[in-house]
């Protein structure tokens, strides 16, 4: 897949701030607020790489298929695909419901 | 350096003791000592003493010859401190393996090379560790990356779960009961 594949998807997608895609050797691609972001993307790699160390009893596999990292104003999610580690930082739709 | 002793046998026996070893040769006149300063080598290297008449003889290994020998031998008290060297001998233990390490080094180097050809057989069968670092998660990341959001009321639940589970880990302490140290009173 070229870079340009890559991001497209990424770019399409609703909301998105900005995105990171990294891999081992570092980021491949950076756009909108996280454009050069190094910091933010070897926080991810770690976090990911973490998270993927959890498995559920009897199952080789890690259990999730995507992480949020949820903050008060914006999401990072996170995801891994073919060796690649995807990131997007989305506005947060997601607000306290308003009791009427 | 030559010493010269005249009935200096209890000498002889307290250099024993501080572990220089002696041997004796002794004219009719005077006992002439020839010291050997041994570096507790193998006791299977050190030769101990018999007097040798030729001063340039090569010293064994590690070990120091400060040496006058003279040719005539007083034998009953060479054979006593003989005897005296060889039970000391026994009872030092060596701990310094200099030469049997030495004498083993083709076998050392014999060693190395099977292990390493070993290893060499076994990492080209074992896994790559890089592979396993990053497992995929999905083969849609855009698809996945584009979907809804988790919903504030997951958020908040799990968010509440965290505290308790955070409140009840600060709340773990231990209780004392009974000292740890007694004393038990010897009558």
């Amino acid at each position: 897949m070229t870079t340009a594949a890559l991001t497209a998807g990424l770019e399409r997608i609703p909301d998105q701030l900005g995105y990171l895609v990294i891999s081992e050797d570092g980021v491949l691609a950076s756009a909108g607020e996280l454009e050069n972001d190094e910091q933010t993307a070897a926080v991810m790699m770690q976090m990911v790489r973490t998270a993927s160390r959890f498995k559920l009893p009897g199952s080789a596999e890690p259990p999730f298929k995507r992480m949020s990292v949820t903050l008060e104003d914006f999401v990072y999610m996170v995801t891994v695909s073919g060796q690649k580690v995807f990131v997007v930082k989305r506005q947060n739709n997601q607000q306290e419901p308003i009791s009427t | 350096m030559r010493l010269s002793f005249g009935r200096g046998l209890e000498r002889v026996l307290s250099l024993m003791r501080s572990r220089i070893s002696v041997s004796l040769s002794a004219s009719p006149l005077m006992l002439n000592l020839k010291l050997q300063v041994l570096l507790f080598k193998d006791p299977d290297e050190r030769k101990p003493l018999i007097p040798h008449p030729n001063p340039v003889s090569k010293p064994p290994n590690g070990t120091d010859w400060i040496t006058t020998s003279v040719p005539s031998a007083r034998t009953d008290e060479q054979a006593l401190l003989t005897s005296i060297l060889t039970k000391t001998a026994q009872n030092i233990i060596d701990v310094s393996a200099a030469d049997s390490v030495m004498m083993e080094q083709h076998e050392y180097m014999d060693k190395a090379r099977q292990y390493s050809t070993k290893l060499a057989v076994l990492s080209n069968t074992l896994p790559q560790k890089k592979s396993l670092a990053l497992p995929s998660l999905t083969s849609q990341p855009h698809q996945v990356l584009a979907s809804d959001q988790v919903p504030y009321s997951d958020v908040q639940q799990v968010a509440k779960i965290a505290a308790y589970a955070h409140s009840a880990i600060s709340q773990i302490k231990v209780d004392a009961k009974e000292e740890l140290v007694v004393q038990f009173a010897i009558p």
